[in-house]
């Protein structure tokens, strides 16, 4: 789900950025006034897990690939703006160190995955939450919410990539971006999100969030914690070994391809918007280093990824706690 | 003027290191360990000839950063990011002249060895470094000179800072005045700094100081250490495996 650059028209990345900007800044708002600065650090290790469950793709037949993403599961433990706030960093990192979704199409990947699927998961969640009633009500609702977002959010990529063709061609006819139009977008995006990655995300947020709830309930309350608990820090561990399996699915995410394959997926052609496009050179490209073994890469990547998002994290909430302190004195 | 309080600032962080760290120092490894894998790794780095070795270190010197309280992130990140963006801009020719790598190359070697000094000096205080250079056998001449700079750094930006202080409040009118006043603040200090230092000596005569730093410290050699010991072989055994993979 992850857009790069050049699938999206630079008119197109500029109004999805556009869009976000209010909602990073009442997601800010937001998480400034409901969230305890002390409880910041633990949107860096939601993020952390967020991020690494982007690591662990899923092939279906046909040769492409998908991945959870870990939005409501962010969303059910810490509210949908925080969930918000704290996938979008992840995003950015995977932009700009392991170019993982493109710079332009930033906005549009976090108005995806950041926005959409958070929020769309958290009040589904919530809806169901007053309807269903048992032991496990809160997962079943979780479950449900995070199948359903991630949906509404692959569904909104679908509609990005399949606009393209439609408003973007050059003087020949020939599509400038995503050379793939809303009738091949929509089936290609949901076919593998309704069935295998909608099943991942539903996995992967059920099993946090019951690891959680058993190891660490702590965390679930509002004025929990600052620290991370020790169950947590093993989990983001064990996720962390467990990433090169993610290496097993072979292929690109759908609409994911390089210029130099695009051609070969059915297009025909290489859009002319791709081959002169913008051409970010990221520091760890792919989650790899050249010449290490791809496994070790990804362990590495998933290391560098997970601290660097708890650090961020960590440092928001001292520059908040400095500003409490400057203001109270 | 601005110049002068940014050293202050400077100053004030290293004072605040040294009174700061000795209750977070618990660490149980001989720091003169510590500091001569810490110098390994640099060294190593600067060897290494493709970035395989550098991102490992990086990600472990991560790892072991983000279980650390901000406070003490902020302490170390911050001359890690000055140091790797000065030197960033430094190297940005190399992106014009069609070497991009080059530049990242660089500012990720910059990027590990700068946060490996900065995560030593934060864990280890300025005492125990002395000592660690002495265990190590670094002259004397050198250990001492390092540890009168240190302490004179802090006590004469203490020094200069009060006066600067006191030039500031009273600062009103023309431009020459305050040129005069930074003027006048560096050769206060440069007197200061010669009084204290015939002061500094016959202190020393008086304490029967002869410029030799003798460890008093006895540390037992225990499993830590042990454990830590293992590290340099196996630097040295990734650095030979990463190089071989390039």
């Amino acid at each position: 789900m992850h857009i790069p650059d050049n699938y999206l028209s630079p008119q197109t990345c500029a109004v999805m950025a556009a869009v976000m900007v209010p909602v990073w800044t009442i997601s800010i708002k937001k998480v400034k006034a409901e969230i305890p600065n002390v409880k910041l650090p633990m949107l860096g290790v939601g993020a952390a897990f967020s991020f690494l469950g982007m690591m662990f793709n899923i092939p279906i037949p046909g040769g492409t690939t998908g991945h959870a993403v870990g939005g409501t599961m962010i969303a059910s433990l810490l509210g949908p703006y925080a969930a918000c706030i704290a996938v979008s960093v992840a995003l950015l990192i995977q932009a700009l160190i392991f170019g993982d979704g493109g710079i332009l199409s930033f906005g549009a990947n976090c108005f995806n995955m950041a926005f959409v699927l958070p929020f769309v998961g958290y009040a589904v969640t919530m809806l169901l939450r007053k309807k269903l009633k048992g032991k496990n009500a809160e997962l079943i609702a979780s479950a449900i919410g995070s199948y359903i977002g991630i949906n509404a959010a692959a569904f909104c990529a679908a509609i990005e990539f399949g606009i393209q063709p439609m408003l973007f061609r050059d003087a020949a006819g020939n599509a400038l971006y995503c050379p793939y139009g809303l009738n091949v977008s929509i089936p290609a995006m949901m076919l593998g999100h309704l069935t295998l990655f909608g099943i991942a995300e539903v996995v992967y947020t059920t099993a946090v969030l019951a690891f959680i709830r058993k190891a660490a309930p702590e965390m679930q309350e509002k004025t929990a914690v600052s620290k991370t608990p020790l169950p947590v820090k093993l989990l983001l561990g064990v996720l962390i070994i467990l990433t090169p399996l993610g290496l097993l699915a072979e292929g690109t995410a759908w609409g994911e391809w390089g210029a130099d394959e695009i051609a070969a997926t059915g297009a025909g052609f290489t859009p002319a918007g791709m081959t002169s496009g913008l051409n970010f050179q990221a520091l760890l490209p792919d989650y790899s280093v050249a010449g290490m073994p791809s496994w070790l890469g990804y362990i590495l990547s998933a290391v560098i990824g997970a601290a660097l998002l708890i650090i961020v994290f960590k440092l928001i909430s001292m520059i908040g706690n400095s500003k409490k302190e400057n203001a109270t004195a | 003027m601005k110049m002068n309080l940014e050293l202050m600032r400077l100053i004030r962080r290293i004072t605040i290191t040294d009174i700061n760290y000795p209750a977070q120092d618990k660490s149980r490894i001989l720091p003169a360990l510590r500091l001569s894998v810490a110098f390994l790794t640099i060294l190593l780095c600067a060897l290494s000839r493709n970035a395989i070795y550098v991102v490992m270190i990086i990600a472990a010197e991560l790892a072991w950063l983000c279980v650390k309280p901000p406070a003490v992130i902020w302490n170390i990140l911050k001359p890690v990011l000055l140091s790797s963006l000065f030197c960033m801009f430094v190297m940005l020719p190399a992106v014009f002249m069609g070497h991009p790598r080059t530049l990242m190359t660089v500012s990720l070697k910059v990027f590990e060895s700068v946060l490996i000094l900065s995560q030593l000096g934060s864990s280890i205080s300025w005492k125990k470094m002395t000592d660690a250079f002495r265990t190590l056998h670094a002259p004397q001449l050198f250990v001492f000179t390092l540890d009168m700079t240190m302490r004179f750094l802090v006590i004469l930006g203490r020094y200069s800072n009060a006066i600067l202080e006191a030039v500031t409040l009273r600062r009103v009118g023309a431009d020459h005045w305050k040129n005069a006043g930074t003027g006048g603040i560096l050769g206060t200090t440069f007197l200061r700094a010669q009084q204290m230092s015939i002061e500094t000596s016959e202190a020393m005569s008086c304490r029967c100081f002869d410029g030799e730093y003798r460890s008093y410290r006895k540390h037992k050699i225990g499993t830590p250490d042990m454990l830590y010991t293992l590290l340099i072989p196996l630097l040295v055994i990734l650095f030979v495996y990463t190089q071989k993979a390039m």
